[in-house]
């Protein structure tokens, strides 16, 4: 009996120790951070942490030393106390000096709380990148803005942020409340319907995150992930200028998909810029090719795990709005190819 | 101040029109003290008609705005203000049609001309014969598919006389060259492409040579465009666009010079859009073009960008909303200044443009007026595209003034729309403070006579896909009044002064052209059926005729053979405002034709659905 | 003892009616296949041919999920555009009781895959099947036709109209070809 207990416990013990390390490190640990508003926030944790562990500690040595000194007391006569027995004023004081303990740490929490909330909430960098990102359900439309309208960067599921640059990202939304988690970038901010909330990331390591919505929207919020990516302010400039126009298709195999793609009902929702697909309520598709993810992070990107997508989006992310349109197999595979080809 | 500010919010009678301060403009309020135009006999000090662009009167009317300076004045005065009370019907003519009729009744010789709404027939009335008798009828055959892209009925704005030849647009892209004696077909050119969406419903203008055509559709994501076809045999001779690379809006660096910098660089028709939506911008050209023959240039202005939806299409959308000024034979643009810089409310910036010669500030000067959508009165140099002045003519919450420093328009930042919100009280609505209908202005009074309403609306913008074929708008809209007792107006305006002398209220918007004589008579009427004649210095109704259903079109005047003036209307309720009641729409929903659901559904008691010409004339 | 375990009986199982599911949410395509439907009943040699019922057509009426992501579609794919919230714009309204093509939910669908004379565009290849249906579902919601249970109560948009469980059933009725010589 008592071997078996013991197993238990220690498989109890290697998952819970599993849980707790998962949030130390990762591309969507909170414990973990990459940029200074999750860095602040981690430092109240950090803080929490330490008070709380103290005053945990203190209680788990009082209630040890009293199932201590409890071990004999069960056996004998009951005593009763009188108001001038002589364990009322040690105990008096213990409780007295206990209850400043925890006065003061509740202060030194709401202190530190105030603190670190009103140095995230005046953080407001002029030069910061302007992002603007509308979350529907259940995908991300993410835009950059730029000097001149033409050099506008839509895309969709992604987030690719300079290292150091301060980012103002606005958020909305289009059809109920969303909420936008990067855990190792920053806190949780909602996106809600008919307001424009905003968040500012300060990225300060390079690196892949994902992130995800955090309030319940519906059927598929579960799979409504967002891939963060943060690099080098040089290669982000690369990577914004390499914009509009998609690739045309060069394979006949490609031009037989971009055919496909365009006398179809694809292009109703979907925007590809550069060919006559301008749809709005749909994903931005210019660019899928260099994504991380599918389907905001439904499938990892590859050409199977997209003509699996294309072959039946319902059964992947049941309930979302891209129906299951009928394609010979020889059509998936040319339409997998052309948007395959658009990197 | 307080009482000002106040005033805005709750929405009452403020003196100054727009409730805000305005920059660098003068101070016009929409009720003012009444004035009164300069006595008969002398002609106004300070402005003037130049005489190449307002040819003497010879009892014709030719083409829809009269002349080439768009004045809509005619020289007859056998009507004048003390017989006109005696007007009576001559005859009338069933056009067998429906819809709006807005086209213009063109008097050549001894017949009428005038277009009806698609099928787009073309009628020669013969006025020899007794009770107006049919000469002959063209029909073009146009696709009845595209009526499904027509925004706002499938309207026409009338024909063009020109050389022995009647031209006309079609609802379905084509422009049409018909003899005008015989009725023979001559040429027929398609334009455009009704399949994705674009149009025709305005009326051609010709200029020496050239037949002017300008496409609609930006509702449905139509790239707009001027062409000038060849006269002669309907081929393209050139086509400006009012979106996209220079070389395809005739932008060359070494003619087009405009005055304000923020319209000088390279391929700004793009840059201005997000990447490619140029090709879907919008900035169709479906409303009137003036001529300078002296300066040989034409003035048009193109309409507002697509879709809607303003969040959709950052930047300032050039070369949409604004006024281009080109050179007839080849196209190529002068100058351009833009009315609505990146458009909010579909404010598009189609109305006529007066030429008119004034005095500004003790210096002749070479001006076009017009009266635009967003509720301001413009004067702009001719020569360089220069804004001399901007004053509003009617209540305005949706703009705080325009800056005559940068000649941009300044958005109010408290309405500025974006997802999910709704934005009220904007004011002037979409149709604005003035849609297409046409003001005219009296060589007599100095005057001019401008069909205008007060109108605001609430406003929501939502995601739009373009869809080829389809609306292109991501806007619910919910058209009401605007302060004050009455939406529409005939208001006198004086240009020189810069101020509103009179106005003859209407209760409904009204949606009909104007006319005015050398008799001192202004011609309108109103969306119940009125066909109005009033005094044009006093404002006063001397008589009205109560046709059998709502009037949108455009009056005429003229000599008919017999050597008496006539007056002609066509009688047909539709368009954007009348299309409730023609189109039988559901005012149960407030947002049936975009908007004006919410505001005429009473007009279906007050106007029958009707197709009518009338002429009227004095008793023998 | 044998009430408390009854009692707990009893709670078991209201609790496992309670699971069952109102309606099912079909994502995957049930379409029924439909080619075309006659807009008229009006059948030579005698005895009219009403529009055929298709228990599958049908369906889509009931369904709240069907009808709501009809309402979505709706907009998304610019109905809206020419028939606003019914009221109609350069189409004809679709919230009264008169239908040039027919107002069964069968010959809505033919309208939107084939298209029709007088401007209305064919979505056929563009709207996939569903979808359609779905859309048709709304439409008849919007004149009061479809089941009352199932339709949306309110939108958050400016619309105004009354909600859809309010509207009364308008019993279709063909309207004549308006006069356009």
């Amino acid at each position: 009996m008592n071997a078996q207990r013991a197993t238990g416990l220690r498989t109890v013990g290697a998952i819970a120790l599993t849980l707790l390390l998962a949030a130390c490190s990762g591309k969507q640990a909170a414990l973990d951070p990459a940029a200074d508003q999750a860095a602040t926030i981690g430092s109240l944790w950090t803080l929490m942490l330490y008070v709380c562990g103290f005053m945990y500690l203190l209680v788990l040595i009082f209630l040890g030393n009293s199932l201590w000194r409890a071990r004999h007391v069960l056996s004998a006569e009951p005593v009763i106390h009188g108001s001038q027995s002589t364990a009322e004023k040690p105990l008096r004081m213990a409780l007295g000096g206990w209850f400043g303990l925890i006065l003061v740490g509740l202060l030194v929490l709401s202190l530190g709380s105030f603190l670190i909330d009103r140095s995230l909430a005046n953080a407001r960098v002029d030069d910061a990148l302007k992002i603007k990102i509308t979350a529907a359900q259940w995908w991300w439309k993410v835009e950059y803005d730029a000097e001149t309208a033409d050099k506008r960067v839509v895309t969709a599921n992604e987030l690719r942020l300079p290292v150091g640059r301060p980012a103002l990202l606005e958020l909305q939304a289009d059809d109920v409340i969303h909420s936008f988690w990067i855990p190792n970038l920053g806190g949780k901010q909602d996106l809600i319907p008919g307001r424009i909330n905003s968040l500012l990331l300060t990225p300060r390591r390079e690196g892949d995150y994902r992130g995800q919505c955090a309030e319940f929207c519906g059927l598929q919020h579960a799979k409504m992930a967002i891939d963060a990516s943060v690099m080098k302010q040089s290669d982000f400039d690369t990577w914004q200028q390499q914009l509009a126009p998609a690739a045309a298709p060069s394979t006949p195999e490609q031009v037989r998909g971009h055919e496909i793609f365009m006398s179809g009902p694809c292009i109703a929702c979907h925007q590809i810029v550069g060919t006559p697909a301008a749809g709005q309520t749909g994903p931005d598709l210019t660019h899928l090719a260099s994504r991380r993810t599918i389907a905001a992070g439904a499938r990892p990107y590859s050409f199977e795990a997209l003509r699996d997508w294309l072959r039946d989006p319902q059964t992947i992310k049941p309930g979302n709005h891209m129906p299951q349109v009928q394609l010979s197999d020889s059509d998936l595979n040319a339409l997998t190819s052309y948007l395959d080809s658009l990197k | 101040m307080i009482a000002l500010a106040s005033c805005t919010v709750v929405g009452c009678h403020p003196s100054e029109p727009n409730g805000a301060t305005q920059l660098n403009t003068v101070a016009n309020p929409t009720r003012p003290a009444p004035g009164s135009a300069p006595p008969p006999g002398e002609g106004p000090a300070n402005i003037s008609v130049p005489d190449s662009a307002s040819p003497p009167e010879d009892g014709q009317w030719t083409m829809p705005s009269r002349d080439y300076a768009n004045t809509r004045f005619s020289g007859l005065d056998e009507i004048n203000t003390a017989n006109v009370g005696k007007l009576q019907l001559a005859f009338t003519f069933a056009t067998g049609t429906l819809l709006g009729q807005e086209s213009a009744v063109l008097a050549v010789g001894d017949t009428l001309y005038f277009v009806t709404p698609y099928p787009n027939i073309l009628y020669a009335v013969d006025l020899n014969a007794p009770g107006g008798g049919l000469k002959w009828k063209f029909d073009p055959k146009a696709d009845a598919a595209s009526q499904g892209v027509a925004c706002c009925q499938p309207v026409s704005r009338g024909p063009v006389y020109s050389n022995g030849r009647i031209f006309y647009n079609t609802t379905d892209a084509h422009t049409v060259a018909v003899d005008a004696a015989t009725g023979q077909l001559q040429w027929k050119t398609r334009v455009g492409d009704f399949n994705y969406g674009e149009t025709f419903t305005m009326a051609p203008l010709v200029v020496k040579d050239k037949v002017l055509v300008g496409n609609s559709g930006a509702e449905f994501g139509a790239r707009g465009w001027l062409a000038a076809l060849n006269a002669s045999d309907g081929s393209i001779a050139w086509r400006a666009y009012s979106t996209g690379p220079d070389r395809d809006v005739l932008i060359d660096p070494s003619e087009f010079k405009p005055f304000y910098p923020q319209y000088r660089g390279t391929d700004l028709g793009v840059s201005q859009f997000p990447p490619d939506h140029w090709k879907i911008g919008g900035g169709t050209v479906w409303g009137w073009i003036s001529y300078d023959p002296d300066l040989d240039l034409i003035y048009y202005g193109t309409s507002n960008p697509s879709p809607w939806n303003h969040e959709v299409r950052p930047g300032d959308n050039l070369w949409t909303n604004g006024m281009f000024a080109r050179d007839p034979d080849d196209g190529h643009a002068r100058w351009f200044y833009q009315i609505s810089p990146h458009d909010l409310w579909d404010h598009s910036a189609v109305n006529e443009n007066l030429i008119l010669d004034m005095n500004w500030e003790g210096k002749p000067r070479k001006v076009v007026v017009r009266p635009d959508r967003n509720g301001y009165m413009y004067v702009i140099d001719r020569v360089n595209g220069e804004l001399l002045a901007a004053d509003p003519f009617t209540y305005i919450t949706a703009s705080k003034g325009v800056d005559l420093k940068t000649g941009r328009l300044i958005h109010n930042p408290d309405k500025i729309p974006s997802q999910g919100k709704v934005v009220r009280e904007v004011c002037p609505n979409s149709p604005g403070a003035k849609d297409w209908t046409p003001s005219s202005f009296s060589k007599r009074t100095g005057l001019m006579y401008v069909p205008h309403n007060e109108m605001c609306m609430d406003w929501e913008i939502k995601p739009v896909s373009y869809i080829a074929g389809t609306g292109y708008l991501g806007v619910n809209a919910r058209f009401y009044p605007g302060p004050g007792d009455h939406i529409g107006e005939l208001m006198a305006w004086d240009p020189v002064a810069r101020r509103k002398l009179w106005s003859v209220p209407e209760r409904w918007p009204v949606w009909s052209g104007t006319a005015v004589t050398a008799g001192d008579v202004v011609f309108y009427g109103n969306l119940e059926g009125w066909f109005k004649a009033v005094h044009a210095r006093t404002g006063e109704v001397l008589w009205q005729f109560k046709t059998a259903s709502g009037i949108i079109g455009q009056p005429t005047t003229f000599r008919g053979p017999d050597g008496r003036q006539y007056v002609a209307i066509l009688s047909g309720i539709g368009g954007w405002a009348g299309a409730i009641v023609s189109s039988e729409l559901d005012e149960r929903d407030p947002t049936a034709a975009k908007g004006f659901g919410n505001m005429v559904g009473e007009l279906k008691k007050q106007s029958g659905i009707g197709g009518m010409l009338y002429v009227f004339a004095l008793p023998r | 003892m044998c009430s408390r375990y009854l009692a707990s009986l009893l709670l078991i199982g209201c609790s496992v009616l309670a699971g069952c599911e109102r309606e099912q949410r079909a994502f995957h395509d049930q379409a029924p296949a439909i080619q075309s439907v006659s807009p008229t009943s009006f059948r030579a040699g005698g005895k009219s041919q009403p529009v055929a019922k298709d228990p599958e057509a049908d369906k889509y009426e009931r369904n709240a999920f069907h009808i709501s992501e009809g309402k979505r579609y709706y907009e998304w794919y610019n109905c809206y555009s020419c028939h606003a919230a019914g009221g109609g714009d350069i189409g004809p309204p679709l919230m009264d009781d008169r239908w040039r093509y027919g107002g069964e939910i069968e010959q809505i669908y033919s309208s939107i895959v084939e298209g029709r004379p007088n401007g209305m565009p064919s979505f056929a290849g563009r709207i996939p099947d569903q979808q359609v249906w779905q859309i048709a579902a709304y439409v008849r919601a919007m004149a009061g036709n479809a089941a009352k249970t199932a339709v949306p109560a309110r939108g958050d948009e400016m619309k105004n109209t009354k909600p859809l469980t309010q509207i009364p059933h308008t019993p279709v009725r063909t309207e004549r070809p308006k006069t356009q010589r």
